[in-house]
C-alpha cells in the first residue's frame, strides 16, 4: 500500500504579476474561405473577448484549431494576439504539440513576443508517464522565465496526459515559475486532490476549468475557467462568474445549466458547430479545416434556432 | 410509489468471521453504530460491502437481518445488482416484501452490453416493483458500464418509480447534464453522491450523500453533509479536504484498507472475504499508525 500524499510545505515562489480569477476567453481560431489564418478577424475576435469582460485571453487552445496550424502560423497568431490585446489583460499562448521540440520552440518564441504566462503540456498521442511528464514539463519550465500553467487532460482507461497529485507536488517543488493548471479531469475526486495538495503548498496556484465546467470546483479552489461558448453568450459568462464570487448558488446552477446546455451544442465535432453557431451571432470566423467538418447550412440553422430557445438573441452583443 | 429523501446515507460493511461466513452478531453491533452516529438512511450491501462476494442467499439473508434489525428507524436501501436481469428482479421484489425503502441498481455487472440493453436491464429491475429506484453509476475506474447522462435520461423517461441516480462516477459534466435535463423530465429528481465527495454534488445541484467513509469517520461525515445542506460549500471545502486525505488513505488497500482503517477505529469487522486480501502486516500497521496520527479523526467515535 502507498502511503497518503501530504501536502509538504511550499517552497517559496515569485507571485505572478497578475491574478488568474473568472471565465477567461479562448478565442477561436477565424479562417478564410480557402483555409488561410484570418488574422484580421483574429484581432476582431480578440478585442470583442477583451471589451466584452474576459479577464484574460488564451490561444490557441484545441478549440482554435491548434494542432491543425503550423508553428509559424502559430507564431503569427501569438503576435496579433499579443498586440491586440495589448496588455488590457494578461495573455496566456499554449505551446502544446506533437514534438517536445516545437514547444519549446513556441515557448521562445511566445516569450520574446510579450506572452505573460504560456499554457504547456506534454506531448500528447503517446501516454506519457508521471516522469516522461515531471521532465517535459521541467524542460520547457526551465527555458523560460515566464510562469506557466499545464493542462491536465486525462481520458479514460489510463489515456492521456494526466497530471496527478504527485506530479503536481514535483513540478511545484521543481519550478518556482508554476503557477497553474488547466483542469479537464472534471472529476471530484481527481480535482480535489490536486487542489488539496496544490492549494496548500503554493496558495497562488491558479487551478482553471477546461471549457466552463467550472461550478463543482469552485468552492474547492478553482480560480475560474477558459471558456466554450464566450464567443457566443460573454454575458452569461460574466453573471455566472459574478455569481460564483457572491456565493449565489440558485443563479450560478441557472448559469451553469445554461452554458451546459450551450456545450452540448457545440461538443459535436468541437469546434466546428461552435463556429456554425458563431454566424447566428454576427461574428462569422470562417470554416474548420479538414478533417474536422465545417458546419453545413443546415446545422447552422439548427443553431440558430436552438440559440433562440436558449433566449441568446435577447441577452447577448451580436456582431464584432 | 412512497416519497424517500434519503439524507445522509450510511454504507455498512459486512463483517466475515475466519471461517468466511458473514458474522451476524458483529453485523448487528455495524448496524446499531451507524444509527447511533448520525445515519438518515443505511444503503446495503453496497460495493464497499463486497456485495459481489456474496451469494444470491446471503444477500437475501442479509437484507432480511438488516431490516428486522434497524426495525424501521431508519430507511433501508436495498442494493441489487446482478449481472443476469431476471435474477436482479427476483431479488428486487424480495427485497420489497422484507420492507425495503427503496432499490438501488447498478448496470449490469461483467457483461459490456450496449447502451439500449444497459437501459433495459435497469427499467426492468425498476418496473418489478413499486419502491423508489435509484440508478447507481460506477467509479469510472470500475469494471463495467459506463453511464452516459443520455442513458440516465432514458431511464428517467421509462420508469415511474424513478427517485434519482446515485452517483459514484463523480463527473462534472454528467452531474450537471443529469441533473438540469433530468429534471425537466422529472422535476424531482434526485441526484445523491455516491461517494464521499459530496460537496461538487450538493453545489450544482444534488441532494444526500452516500458516505462509505461514515464507517471510520461518521462526525466529519455529518458536518460536511449539514454544511452541504446550508449551502455553505466553501466553508466545507477543509472538511471536504479532508474527507478526500482519509479516502486516499484507504483507498490503495480497497476492501482490507477500509476494513483495516476500522479495526484502528476499534471496530473490527474482520477480513475481506476471498478473493479479496487482508493487507498484510506492514501495511496494516502503517495504515492504522496514519489513522491513528490524523489530527481530525481525534473526534471520531472509538469502538461501537
Amino acid at each position: 500500500m502507498s502511503t497518503v500524499l501530504e501536502a509538504p510545505a511550499a517552497k517559496p515562489a515569485a507571485k505572478p504579476p497578475f491574478v488568474l480569477k473568472g471565465v477567461m476567453q479562448a478565442p477561436v481560431t477565424p479562417l478564410h474561405a480557402d483555409f488561410s489564418v484570418d488574422y484580421d478577424n483574429l484581432a476582431k475576435m480578440v478585442d470583442f473577448h477583451v471589451r466584452n469582460g474576459a479577464p484574460a485571453i488564451a490561444w490557441p487552445h484545441h478549440k482554435a484549431e491548434s494542432p491543425n496550424l503550423t508553428m509559424a502560423e502559430r507564431k503569427q497568431g501569438a503576435e496579433v494576439l499579443i498586440k491586440t490585446v495589448a496588455r488590457r489583460v494578461p495573455v496566456s499562448i499554449f505551446v502544446g504539440s506533437l514534438s517536445e521540440e516545437d514547444s519549446l520552440d513556441l515557448t521562445r518564441h511566445a516569450e520574446k513576443a510579450g506572452a505573460d504566462m504560456l499554457l504547456t503540456i506534454s506531448p500528447y498521442c503517446r501516454r506519457p508517464t508521471q516522469e516522461e511528464i515531471f521532465r517535459s514539463i521541467t524542460r520547457i519550465g526551465t527555458h523560460t522565465e515566464l510562469p506557466i500553467l499545464t493542462y491536465n487532460s486525462p481520458w479514460r482507461n489510463g489515456e492521456g496526459v494526466e497530471f496527478t497529485s504527485e506530479l503536481v507536488q514535483r513540478l511545484i517543488e521543481r519550478l518556482p515559475n508554476y503557477i497553474g493548471m488547466k483542469d479537464a479531469s472534471f472529476h471530484s475526486e481527481k480535482f480535489t486532490e490536486i487542489s488539496r495538495v496544490a492549494l496548500n503548498m503554493r496558495p497562488h496556484f491558479s487551478i482553471i476549468m477546461g471549457l466552463e465546467h467550472l461550478l463543482a470546483s469552485y468552492p474547492l479552489g478553482a480560480c475560474g475557467s477558459f471558456s466554450s461558448c464566450g464567443a457566443i453568450a460573454p454575458n452569461l459568462c460574466n453573471r455566472f462568474f459574478a455569481a460564483l464570487e457572491a456565493h449565489d448558488w440558485p443563479t450560478a446552477r441557472t448559469c451553469q445549466y445554461k452554458i451546459t446546455k450551450l456545450y452540448r451544442l457545440f461538443k459535436d465535432q468541437y469546434p466546428s458547430s461552435l463556429k456554425g453557431a458563431m454566424i447566428s451571432m454576427g461574428r462569422d470566423a470562417g470554416p474548420i479545416r479538414p478533417p474536422l467538418p465545417t458546419a453545413s447550412k443546415e446545422r447552422v440553422d439548427f443553431l440558430c434556432k436552438q440559440l433562440e430557445i436558449l433566449d441568446v438573441f435577447n441577452t447577448e452583443p451580436h456582431g464584432w | 410509489m412512497k416519497h424517500l429523501k434519503p439524507g445522509l446515507v450510511h454504507v455498512p460493511v459486512t463483517p466475515f468471521k475466519a471461517d468466511q461466513s458473514i458474522d451476524y452478531d458483529l453485523y448487528a453491533k455495524v448496524l446499531e453504530f451507524h444509527i447511533a452516529n448520525g445515519a438518515d438512511a443505511l444503503a446495503l450491501p453496497m460495493q464497499q460491502a463486497e456485495d459481489v462476494s456474496l451469494t444470491d442467499i446471503e444477500v437475501r439473508e442479509l437484507l432480511a437481518f438488516a431490516i428486522k434489525q434497524v426495525k424501521g428507524r431508519v430507511p433501508v436501501i436495498a442494493h441489487i445488482s446482478d449481472p443476469g436481469t431476471g435474477i436482479a428482479v427476483e431479488r428486487a421484489k424480495y427485497a420489497e416484501q422484507l420492507g425495503a425503502a427503496a432499490i438501488a441498481s447498478h448496470p449490469p455487472y461483467f457483461w459490456h452490453p450496449k447502451p439500449s440493453m444497459v437501459v433495459e436491464h435497469l427499467v426492468q429491475i425498476g418496473k418489478g416493483v413499486k419502491l423508489p429506484f435509484y440508478v447507481c453509476t460506477p467509479v469510472v475506474e470500475d469494471a463495467g458500464t459506463h453511464m452516459t447522462a443520455e442513458m440516465v435520461l432514458d431511464v428517467v423517461k421509462q420508469l415511474d418509480n424513478i427517485a434519482g441516480v446515485i452517483d459514484a462516477s463523480m463527473r462534472f459534466v454528467f452531474m450537471v447534464e443529469v441533473i438540469s435535463l433530468g429534471r425537466e423530465i422529472k422535476p424531482d429528481l434526485q441526484f445523491i453522491a455516491g461517494t464521499d465527495f459530496m460537496v461538487p454534488n450538493a453545489t450544482v445541484g444534488g441532494m444526500g450523500a452516500l458516505s462509505p467513509l461514515s464507517s471510520v469517520a461518521p462526525k466529519l461525515a455529518r458536518q460536511m453533509f449539514e454544511l452541504c445542506e446550508k449551502q455553505k460549500f466553501v466553508e466545507a471545502r477543509k472538511l471536504q479536504e479532508q474527507m478526500a486525505e482519509l479516502h486516499h488513505l484507504i483507498k490503495k488497500g480497497g476492501r482490507a484498507g477500509l476494513k483495516t482503517a476500522m479495526r484502528a477505529m476499534n471496530r473490527p469487522c474482520g477480513d475481506p472475504r476471498l478473493p479479496a486480501l487482508s493487507l498484510g502486516e506492514p501495511e496494516m500497521s502503517l495504515l492504522a499508525q496514519r489513522v491513528a496520527a490524523t489530527a481530525y479523526l481525534s473526534a471520531e467515535p472509538r469502538g461501537w
